[in-house]
């Protein structure tokens, strides 16, 4: 258990100056919903949500490199590109003082990938390989907040 | 026809016992082994695991306790799956970068046990094998309990 570095930790908070966690929340809900994700899990006592999107995984890089890598090893080698991702969210919001005057968002994007089959040698490669990673790109985080801050009518801080 | 029971005879000292022994065999296989009366007792380790993975914590607000477990949970790089206010649970999981087929999940329940004081208890798994490292919930708590002391401040 070691503490998530601060610099992925920076990206993903921002800080704003309302009492209202409701309005906070919903407005996060609302922004989530935006950019195509749904709402699967919501605990407003404690300013929780989790939302996800399913969506296709393939890229034409990955073709171009499976192609090449296929006509490189002699037809021995058939990689598994990937098909199918889930990109998930979960967002808490809570009072950062005893007074509520300050809010902090917290927002964590995650992607699973699953894999199509492929082939070694005279292995058959199943499909179903999976992999999980977070989402590092601060872009993602920096347009998720410009789009909350505008709706919430706020402007949205970093410390 | 008779050539052949006397083929019989002559190899039946080596059938008999062959045949004994498989039917034991299939005889032991139908006996299937018998729980213990004690598989559900508490073993001793399983005492020592509950010791170092609740603490007592001074809240008296069983909501900011919560709050700061996920506060904690979101800093040590977890992805909170699941929250409860009223049964006071909260249910979080990470990839174990960089493999990242390794999975780290976690379990936390808040549990008023007087007026000024919530017991807190974790259990974290890793890849379906709880985590009996003392160390890891040592940090998780030390963390928690930093957190409380800097939202109460």
């Amino acid at each position: 258990m070691s503490p998530d570095s601060p610099r992925h930790r920076a990206a993903q908070t921002r800080y704003f100056e309302t009492r209202d966690a409701t309005e906070l929340l919903s407005a996060s809900a609302a922004v989530l919903q935006d950019l195509g994700f749904h709402v699967e899990e919501s605990v407003h006592e404690l300013g929780f949500l989790r939302a996800g999107k399913e969506r296709s995984a393939r890229e034409y890089g990955q073709e171009i490199g499976r192609v090449a890598v296929l006509i490189l090893s002699l037809g021995k080698l058939i990689i598994p590109v990937d098909l199918h991702q889930k990109i998930a969210a979960t967002l808490v919001a809570r009072p950062t003082d005893t007074s509520g005057t300050r809010h902090e968002v917290r927002i964590m994007f995650y992607r699973v990938v699953w894999q199509g089959d492929g082939h070694r040698n005279d292995d058959y490669v199943p499909p179903g390989g999976q992999r999980m990673e977070m989402v590092r790109d601060p872009v993602v985080y920096e347009q998720f907040f410009a789009k909350l801050s505008k709706a919430v009518f706020l402007e949205a801080f970093t410390l | 026809m008779k050539r052949f029971h006397a083929a019989v005879r002559r190899k039946a000292p080596f059938f008999a016992p062959a045949l004994l022994l498989a039917a034991t065999l299939l005889l032991a296989a139908c006996n299937a082994p018998q729980p213990g009366p004690d598989i559900l007792a508490p073993t001793e380790e399983q005492t020592k695991l509950r010791s170092f993975q609740s603490r007592t914590l001074e809240v008296a607000d069983r909501q900011v306790a919560l709050r700061a477990v996920m506060a904690v949970l979101q800093d040590l790089g977890f992805i909170i799956e699941r929250a409860n206010e009223q049964l006071g649970l909260v249910t979080a999981a990470r990839f174990a970068e960089p493999n990242f087929n390794d999975l780290v999940a976690v379990t936390v329940t808040v549990r008023a046990v007087d007026a000024g004081h919530m017991l807190v208890r974790a259990n974290a798994v890793h890849n379906n094998r709880p985590v009996v490292d003392p160390e890891t919930y040592q940090r998780f708590f030390a963390a928690l309990e930093r957190s409380l002391f800097l939202t109460k401040g």
